[in-house]
């Protein structure tokens, strides 16, 4: 099942995950991904990997729903439909603070999920096999970027050894 | 682990020349310049309000983390177990409101023919608000006598028994602060608008003090840092105390808007005068109060690398600590001392004066015992702690 280009590490554990993460990377060998079951915390920062930019969205989102609520409350209220509602002047800020409020963070919420599933190419359709169906429930795998011989085995076994793995091929 | 904070000579006494020289400009300002007695009063009360909320805020932050099992703090968690340190203090101070009870609070005279302030005389009337003060304040010295009692059982022994301990004395801490801290802020700052009340303004306060306690939690890391000590704290505990001044920072907005707004709408006379005085008199710091406490920390502590940068996140707190106490200018001040109130010389040497006393109880207490306490359980995770 497993591409054989790649060397796979299994894990049982995230702590020799992330040891063994730090370790190859101090020898230099290429990562090429990291399954697990569940985020783990600090791989991000031992594979170097970049800041998410899911918040910018997020931010750039809001904004415009704030400005979007804010607007058409302001519109609708003064221009389109103005009411007189307890003696309140057509254009009062307070009212409009809840529905500007919600909708930033509608639109920041919804943005977000939406930039998430682009990002990384989720769509109803997809389909996929796992490289092993126990990386969905308790292990953990490293593919070493490097040619399926031999050599590069024993090289990574060695830079290894002393960390708990269950299997290298 | 046994690095313990050393509370130098020369910091003693410049704390303590400050202090001195504030005390004499007040005294003088209160002599030469009668202020009148109202607004000194009002300004003991504003800041036996501030420095109490500092403390007791401390308090309520090691509550809550000691009950919800929290690990990241154990590191920090000696800079809130000092500040408590100041409750027993700002109990002295409050009872010296005895004396200008009849400058700040209307509804001591008995001679006032008013409807709406005799149907509440069964709460607001001197023997018991007396009472009062010495019940809350039995408790939360009780309470966080006891939680420091245990953090220094825990630096001498290693038995988990003192942590589980711990917890219950935080359970009985917070359930205790809760019902105290709404109802001392109705006794001492909303009823000095005697005809005017808010549902909402007890849990309004404790929102505000919570944020002045992580806001001097973080100016403290900082002071501390400078100086070389806390080299186990790390920026990814910094980040979580801009992350929680950020997040309360934005529930205080929020208490602070559904109280105004609900004013606002129902536009009641009785409702509306607390609102109307602010406004019409102090438009200026009414705004400013806003600004400086949603603002600021909202833009200021957004992003990512913003929480992550020590000074930075140091300013914002320093920022928001002067805004707070602006805040309870705004509930005190226009009700205490009257149309008239402003910020002078006088109020700020006055909290300069309480600041150092405030800071000079807080670093002794701090400089008593180590600043890691060494045997709690959750040392190691905060050790290793990544946000």
């Amino acid at each position: 099942m497993s591409d054989t280009s790649y060397i796979t590490i299994s894990f049982e554990d995230e702590i020799p995950l992330l040891q063994a993460v730090r370790k190859l990377r101090e020898n230099k060998e290429i990562i090429k991904d990291v399954l697990s079951p569940f985020p783990v915390h600090g791989l991000d920062e031992a594979l170097s990997m970049k800041r998410t930019r899911i918040p910018v969205v997020g931010f750039i989102f809001g904004a415009l729903g704030a400005v979007l609520a804010f607007g058409f409350q302001a519109w609708v209220f003064t221009v389109s439909y103005p009411l007189i509602i307890g003696g309140k002047p057509f254009f009062s800020v307070p009212t409009f603070v809840p529905i500007t409020f919600e909708v930033t963070v509608l639109f920041a919420g919804l943005s977000m999920v939406a930039a998430l599933l682009i990002r990384s190419r989720l769509k109803p359709e997809i389909t996929f096999t796992p490289l092993d169906v126990r990386i969905t429930d308790d292990r953990f795998v490293i593919l070493v970027d490097t040619p399926d011989n031999d050599a590069s085995l024993e090289r990574v076994k060695s830079i290894l050894s002393g960390i708990q793995t269950v299997e290298i091929k | 682990m046994d690095e313990q904070f050393d509370f130098k000579t020369r910091y003693r006494n410049i704390l303590l020349i400050v202090l001195g020289a504030c005390f004499f400009i007040s005294l003088g300002i209160i002599l030469i310049a009668k202020p009148g007695a109202s607004r000194i009063w009002a300004n003991v009360l504003l800041n036996n309000q501030y420095f109490l909320g500092l403390s007791l805020g401390a308090g309520f932050f090691l509550a809550i983390h000691r009950l919800a099992l929290s690990g990241w703090h154990t590191l920090i968690q000696r800079i809130p177990d000092a500040m408590t340190t100041f409750i027993p203090v700002a109990f002295i101070l409050m009872l010296l409101i005895y004396f200008g009870m009849h400058h700040l609070y209307i509804w001591t005279d008995n001679t006032l023919a008013d409807a709406v302030i005799e149907g509440k005389k069964g709460w607001l009337n001197i023997p018991f608000f007396f009472t009062r003060i010495v019940l809350y304040f039995i408790g939360w010295i009780a309470f966080s006598w006891l939680m420091r009692q245990n953090y220094s059982s825990l630096m001498t022994s290693s038995d988990i028994k003192y942590y589980n301990r711990g917890r219950m004395f935080a359970g009985l801490f917070l359930a205790f602060y809760a019902i105290t801290v709404s109802a001392s802020s109705w006794d001492w700052i909303m009823s000095l608008d005697a005809r005017w009340y808010s549902t909402l303004f007890g849990w309004y306060v404790l929102i505000g003090m919570f944020v002045t306690s992580l806001a001097f939690i973080t100016l403290m890391i900082w002071f501390l840092k400078r100086l070389g000590y806390l080299k186990f704290v790390r920026i990814d505990h910094v980040h979580d105390m801009a992350i929680y001044m950020f997040a309360f920072s934005i529930f205080w907005t929020y208490q602070w808007f559904a109280q105004y707004e609900l004013i606002w709408y129902g536009h009641l006379p009785e409702e509306t005068s607390y609102y109307i005085t602010r406004v019409h008199h102090f438009n200026v710091i009414f705004f400013i109060n806003l600004g400086v406490n949603f603002l600021v920390p909202f833009f200021g502590l957004i992003t990512y690398n913003s929480k992550r940068n020590l000074n930075w996140v140091a300013l914002i707190a320093a920022i928001l600590l002067v805004g707070h106490w602006l805040d309870y200018w705004l509930m005190i001040m226009p009700a205490g001392a009257g149309e008239k109130a402003t910020i002078g010389v006088f109020e700020i040497c006055m909290t300069i004066m309480y600041a150092c006393l405030f800071l000079f109880i807080v670093l002794k207490s701090l400089s008593a015992r180590p600043l890691v306490v060494k045997n709690d359980p959750f040392i190691k995770e905060s050790l290793n702690y990544e946000s």
